[in-house]
């Protein structure tokens, strides 16, 4: 049986990440295949909503690469997406979303080899952890891993599904 | 209608295909509901590429189109174009999935790179068919350009641009611009002088009519989009208008001498200056700081840091002139002032204080005191009362005078000057002194009447009926405070400021045998060592605190003791103890310090049954005076405080009763003499303004200093270094043995040389010392000492970026000793010697070794050393690349102008010479005798001599070399700017991993930025010599002129939306929006966006609570279709 292959979603800001990762990608930085990016304008644009709709069709992680505090391009969407993340940390932890699931990274346009070291180690991570318990429940979709269930209440699962 | 979506994945050659099996793609691709056509194509981006996809839109009817290939930062905008001229709305039908930088460029497995691929791609048709249909807005440019940095990349860019006929804003900070090629001396390879070529660009801009010249100004805001900038400018204050001629006579009398940055510190400038001879513009400048803290402690605010410049240069006549200025009583308050100056001194931080009041007295003492120029002013028809002829009097009545006013002032002495003449000692301030300054104050047509007490001859209304316009009330504080305690009237009990009244004005020697005097202060130190003077056999002070906490000054409790004057502390008085009604001792009890007061000092606490007597004849007490207001309230009812004394604004001192004002001790309680003269300054002022009716200038100058309560930042010159340790200044005082029997003074001042030396310590914290001595001696009267920063908004349409480079600073690399050696140089150091406007006029010469400003004799053998910092793991990676030919040049001209005996070393880690004509000029230099090391040097070592040891590995022989040199050269890297991070957010732009400005592509697009209407141009990008930055520059200038030319721009449509229908009016989007591009529309409860000024960020959409607020192209619907595409089979 093969290894358990998180799937992450990238939500990556047009400025900083998202050109980070295509320096990684001139500069031949290889990296996990399991990050697939979103392009957004700004961090600041990420709405929470996209971040629960990912974990709900079976993300088993989440990133949020924006720019560095002071740098945004925007003049400062990166600090609110960091409020809406901190925020937004806590009310995924009450439905089993573990915060290791869930980053926030600021990644400048020149560190195409930080975005690799954030998504190795994200991947690595989540290899760890295992499917998210919202993927376990989704019935035919058993994904082997991590054994020990990570608490969760379906009550408020169903709630927002 | 069903859409129709073609579906094109590119092989990139085979940066795509080697690892994503692009065909297996297409083939998914093609069971996709939707997709009509599904097709892989070796090159997407090509003509043929495109033309595939338009053929395909006309055949086949498509409606969408997803492209897979490259990053959509490449060629998002060819597909969209392709799109367009097929007819469809590029926004509604195109997207683009980018499979090779995110795909087979970062992945290694052919399997995972191809799923990878198909997973993306799937959320990019998923995606497709919620595209709406956007039109981008379009915009007029303002064809005027902004180019931030005058070096050789600004001016460069900004004569194009003016040329093509076109206006171009130059701002540049220095107040010169040049930059640092006209720092340099030579440019290889052709050796040309940079100042023949440079300066003709540099008169240029300061000519062309089309260039706006900004020198000395710092762009401080950007605001708007490309086509249509808001760029805020502030002109910092040069002090000189623009009729200055550049003649330089304001600098040969400016008294201050900075390093000058131009020249790298090698020479001294004033602090009026030009930074060289052949300065665009030639206009002056003066470097002014945060007022220097002397100047700010005094209470008066005397011009400290000038008078004291002018004792530097001997010019006391000017230094006595300043004083003036604030201090009405230069040789007073050269004697007697507690200096809080002194404490503020910053030389304090390398050795002592500036002994300024000392210099103060010498001026005084050493120019004419008639000679002080009057403003030439018309006499004004107003007369002024001063009642009371003390300090605070005679500064009101003297700057009053100065003004115009006409002053009456009333004495109830005999003699004027109140306390100065009652209470301070003749030991401490001479009456000769006293007098000299008084009559000076009275020669200026100021009226006294000696004998005129306030109650007893006149009352204010009788002022009133005389005619006079405003009263002033200095009447001080000459009531003595009594003890409260048992037997105080007892006869040989006499208050301190009686009995130095009587001493003082009438040598009465009344003194008993045996004197106690009780307090701390310096009226008991003044009343301890006349009593001395005066007869007394032995003179005790009884203080009921330790030594520590006495008021008294320092010298002034030295001097006591040094004529035996006996201290007796921690006691307080208790009794008097009597003998027929006469004093034969007094009674005191023992204190303890107990907790610190509201004051911070610590109260004293008597010790029970510790009471003891101290015999005596006579008993001073000197614990204080209050203000003997009973004769003026019986006529007039002022305000008093609960302190007794008179109730006055603190801004404009005026009383209770309007027209009449008061200040110095009558108001503040006994205290310093400056700061009596402190408040006749704001008397001064407050009474012209009362008598001109423009008191409400008060209100509008509280308000504005509410406004700007943050405290500005302190930018004092620096503390020098090497500063060297110079001991205070001290004068000669009489021996004690010999000044106890006389009034004679004791201080008798610093000698002259000891006052120039103290005065050359002063460290100059405020840069430009204000002594004016510039202002007089231009003819073209072009200096203003009041200029302020001016800031000015221009309309500009596009930014060109040419801030250059910082050279590295080799002070941290310490085996290379720069800093510490003398004759270790930089390269802008050496490049500075080099040239003729430098230090030594363009000879190379060796540093004289206890002098870093000397120059001495051309030197026999040279070590350049290359890559500093550069190539280094340490420092900077990246090579600098214009270090080894500027190497080589150095190798010529040391040839060239120290004879061709002169040993020249390179140590070099690889020769680049890789631009047109470099090589060859490789080879001559080779030729002319240079010794090529290859290696890099691992230490620098001096000799006592000077000479220095370089130790470095040869690798091509493979041995250690060691050889001595008398001077080397470090070829330092070129850096970022340091202010490099604040330039990137003040414009949008990016910085890369080496810290330069980020181009938009290296290749392809190097002069833009992710700003659109922003270029780069010059150093800043990343290290370059001449040719390449002038090339550049020439670059950006045509891409303004492109964006100018056209006059129209396109703004992205990807802006955000507020719909109506669901808006709740909630308003949270309007604090969020960073740009308010969002208002609030009242009558429908709704807010709405301005287009005009939304940029798209999303911050309103990422939190609207009812989901009206979208950013267009990145809708719910649109995003969510990916993530599902990304995560749903």
């Amino acid at each position: 049986m093969s290894e358990f292959e998180p799937k992450i979603v990238g939500f990556f800001c047009n400025w900083c990440t998202f050109t980070a990762a295509d320096l990684a990608g001139t500069s031949r930085l290889s990296y996990p295949h399991n990050i697939k990016i979103i392009r957004m304008m700004c961090s600041g644009m990420v709405d929470p909503k996209y971040v629960i709709k990912a974990f709900l069709n079976g993300a088993d992680g989440v990133l949020i690469g924006g720019c560095w505090p002071g740098d945004c391009h925007y003049i400062n969407g990166n600090l609110k997406a960091r409020r809406r993340v901190a925020m937004l940390t806590e009310i995924l932890k009450e439905y089993g979303i573990d915060e290791k699931r869930f980053w926030l990274r600021w990644i400048a346009a020149s560190e195409g080899t930080m975005l690799r070291e954030v998504v190795n180690e994200m991947t690595a991570k989540l290899k760890e952890l295992g499917p998210s318990p919202l993927n376990r429940e989704t019935p035919g979709k058993k994904t082997p891993g991590n054994e020990t269930p990570e608490k969760v209440n379906p009550e408020k699962v169903k709630m927002i599904g | 209608m069903s859409e129709r979506i073609g579906f094109y994945i590119c092989h990139c050659g085979i940066n795509i295909a080697y690892r994503v099996r692009v065909a297996e793609v297409a083939a998914y691709a093609s069971t996709f509901p939707g997709v009509v056509v599904a097709r892989d194509y070796l090159f997407m981006c090509s003509d043929p590429g495109q033309e595939l996809i338009e053929k395909d839109i006309r055949n086949l009817d498509l409606t969408r189109v997803v492209v897979a290939s490259c990053s959509p930062r490449m060629h998002e905008k060819t597909f969209r174009a392709a799109c367009q001229r097929a007819g469809l709305n590029p926004y509604h039908a195109f997207h683009m999935v980018c499979v090779r930088e995110h795909g087979s460029w970062v992945t290694e497995n052919e399997d995972e790179a191809t799923e990878k691929a198909r997973v993306i791609v799937r959320a990019g048709l998923k995606r497709v068919s919620f595209q709406n249909a956007l039109i981008p807005s379009q915009f007029s440019v303002n064809s005027n350009s902004l180019i931030v940095g005058g070096g050789i990349a600004g001016m460069q860019a900004a004569i194009d641009i003016a040329s093509a006929g076109f206006k171009a804003y130059l701002v540049e900070k220095a107040p010169t611009v040049g930059g640092h090629m006209l720092q340099y001396d030579k440019a290889f390879p052709t050796l040309d002088c940079t100042a023949c070529i440079g300066t003709p660009k540099m008169v240029a801009v300061g000519q062309d009519k089309n260039v706006e010249l900004r020198s000395y100004a710092e762009v401080e805001h950007v605001s708007g989009f490309v086509g249509n900038f808001k760029v805020t400018i502030n002109n910092k204050a040069r002090y000189i208008k623009s009729n200055c001629t550049g003649c330089g006579d304001c600098a040969k009398v400016c008294p201050v001498d900075f390093p000058n940055e131009w020249d790298v510190n090698t020479k001294m400038r004033k602090a009026i200056y030009l930074s060289f001879p052949q300065a665009v513009p030639v206009r002056y400048v003066i470097d002014k700081r945060t007022t220097a803290p002397c100047r700010t402690a005094c209470p008066a605010g005397t011009n400290v840091q000038g008078y004291v410049q002018m004792v530097k240069t001997g010019n006391y006549q000017q230094a006595l002139n300043i004083i003036m200025e604030r201090l009405p009583l230069p040789g007073v308050l050269g004697r007697v002032c507690p200096h809080p100056c002194e404490i503020d001194c910053r030389r304090a931080e390398v050795d002592s204080a500036v002994s300024i009041r000392d210099l103060k007295r010498f001026a005084a003492d050493h120019a004419r005191l008639e000679d002080v120029p009057m403003p030439m002013v018309e006499e004004i028809d107003k007369k002024i009362a001063v009642i009371g002829s003390g300090p605070v009097g005679l500064t009101v009545a003297y700057y009053l005078r100065r003004k115009g006013f006409k002053i009456s002032m009333f004495e109830s002495m005999e003699k004027p000057g109140g306390m100065l003449r009652t209470g301070i000692p003749d030991y401490r301030l001479p009456p000769s002194i006293l007098d000299q300054e008084i009559n000076h104050i009275l020669s200026k047509g100021v009226e006294l009447k000696t004998g005129m007490a306030l109650g007893r001859d006149f009352t204010l209304a009788s002022l009133k009926d005389q005619g006079f316009d405003a009263i002033f009330l200095g009447i001080g504080a000459h009531v003595p405070v009594k003890m409260n305690i048992e037997n105080e009237d007892a006869e040989g009990v006499v208050d301190a400021v009686w009995f130095l009244r009587k001493e003082n004005l009438e040598r009465a020697r009344s003194a008993k045998k045996r004197v106690v005097i009780i307090g701390g202060g310096n009226a008991a130190m003044d009343t301890a060592r006349v009593a001395v003077r005066s007869g007394a056999e032995s003179v005790s002070v009884v203080y009921r605190r330790t030594e520590k906490e006495m008021p008294a000054d320092h010298e002034e409790i030295e001097g006591a003791k040094e004529e035996g004057i006996e201290f007796i502390t921690l006691t307080g008085p208790k009794k008097v103890v009597t003998e027929n009604g006469r004093v034969i001792g007094i009674e005191c009890i023992k204190n303890e310090l107990g907790p610190a007061d509201a004051g911070g000092r610590r109260r004293p606490v008597p010790i029970a049954g510790s009471e003891y007597v101290i015999a005596c004849d006579m008993i001073i007490p000197a614990i204080g005076q209050s203000v003997e207001t009973a004769p003026v309230i019986k006529d007039t009812p002022f305000e008093l405080t609960a302190w007794g004394t008179f109730k006055v604004d603190p801004d404009t001192m005026q009383t209770s009763v309007p027209g009449v004002f008061a200040a110095g001790d009558a108001v503040t309680g006994p205290a310093t003499v400056v700061e009596a003269i402190a408040g006749g300054h704001k008397v001064v002022t407050a009474i012209e303004r009362y008598l001109n009716q423009e008191m409400d200038l008060f209100d509008a100058e509280r308000k504005q200093k509410e406004e700007n309560s943050v405290p500005e930042e302190k930018n004092y010159v620096p503390i020098p270094e090497k500063a060297a340790i110079v001991a205070r200044a001290k004068a000669t005082f009489v021996e004690p043995l010999s000044r106890k029997s006389t009034f004679e003074e004791v201080d008798l001042g610093l000698s002259e040389a000891a006052a120039q030396s103290d005065a050359a310590k002063c460290l100059n914290c405020g840069g430009c010392c204000e002594c004016k001595l510039c202002v007089d001696t231009c003819k073209a009267k072009a200096i203003d000492h009041d200029i302020k920063d001016q800031r000015e908004i221009v309309d500009v349409g596009s930014i060109i970026i040419a801030t250059g480079f910082d050279p590295l600073d080799p002070t941290p690399m310490t085996q290379y000793g720069y800093g510490r050696y003398a004759n270790v140089f930089t390269n802008l150091e050496f490049e500075r010697l080099s040239n003729a406007t430098g230090p030594t006029l363009g000879k190379l010469l060796k540093r004289d070794l206890n002098d870093r400003m000397k120059f001495t004799e051309p030197p026999k053998s040279v070590a350049i050393l290359h890559c500093i910092g550069s190539r280094d793991i340490n420092y900077h990676e990246y090579c600098s690349r214009t270090c080894c030919m500027y190497a080589l040049k150095y190798a010529h001209l040391l040839k060239d102008k120290c004879g061709h005996n002169t040993q020249v070393y390179n140590f070099y880690i690889d020769m680049r010479c890789f631009g047109k004509g470099y090589e060859e000029f490789y080879k001559k230099v080779q030729s002319e005798g240079v010794r090529m090391i290859r290696g890099k040097v691992g230490s620098i070592k001096e000799a006592k001599n000077g000479m220095l040891t370089v130790l470095a590995e040869d690798t091509l022989s493979g041995r250690m070399v060691e050889i001595e040199v008398d001077m080397a050269i470090l070829c330092t890297a070129m850096e970022p700017r340091t202010n490099a991070q604040d330039v990137m957010r003040k414009f949008g732009i990016g910085i890369g991993a080496d810290g330069f400005f980020q181009e938009e592509h290296p290749k392809l697009a190097p002069v833009s930025t992710p700003s659109s209407g922003v270029f780069l141009a010059g150093a800043c990008q990343g290290p370059k010599d001449i040719p390449d930055t002038v090339a550049q520059a020439k670059g950006a200038a045509a891409e303004c002129l492109a964006l100018s030319a056209k006059g129209i721009v396109e703004v992205p449509p990807m802006i955000s939306w507020i719909d109506p229908d669901v808006c709740v009016g909630c308003q949270v989007c309007i604090g969020l929006c960073p740009y308010s591009a969002i208002e609030f529309d009242d009558f429908n409860s709704i807010s709405i966006v301005n287009s005009a000024v939304c940029k798209g960020c999303g911050s309103c959409a990422g939190h609207c609570p009812s989901g009206a607020a979208k950013v267009r192209h990145f809708t719910d619907q649109q995003v969510f279709a990916e993530i599902d595409g990304l995560l749903l089979n």
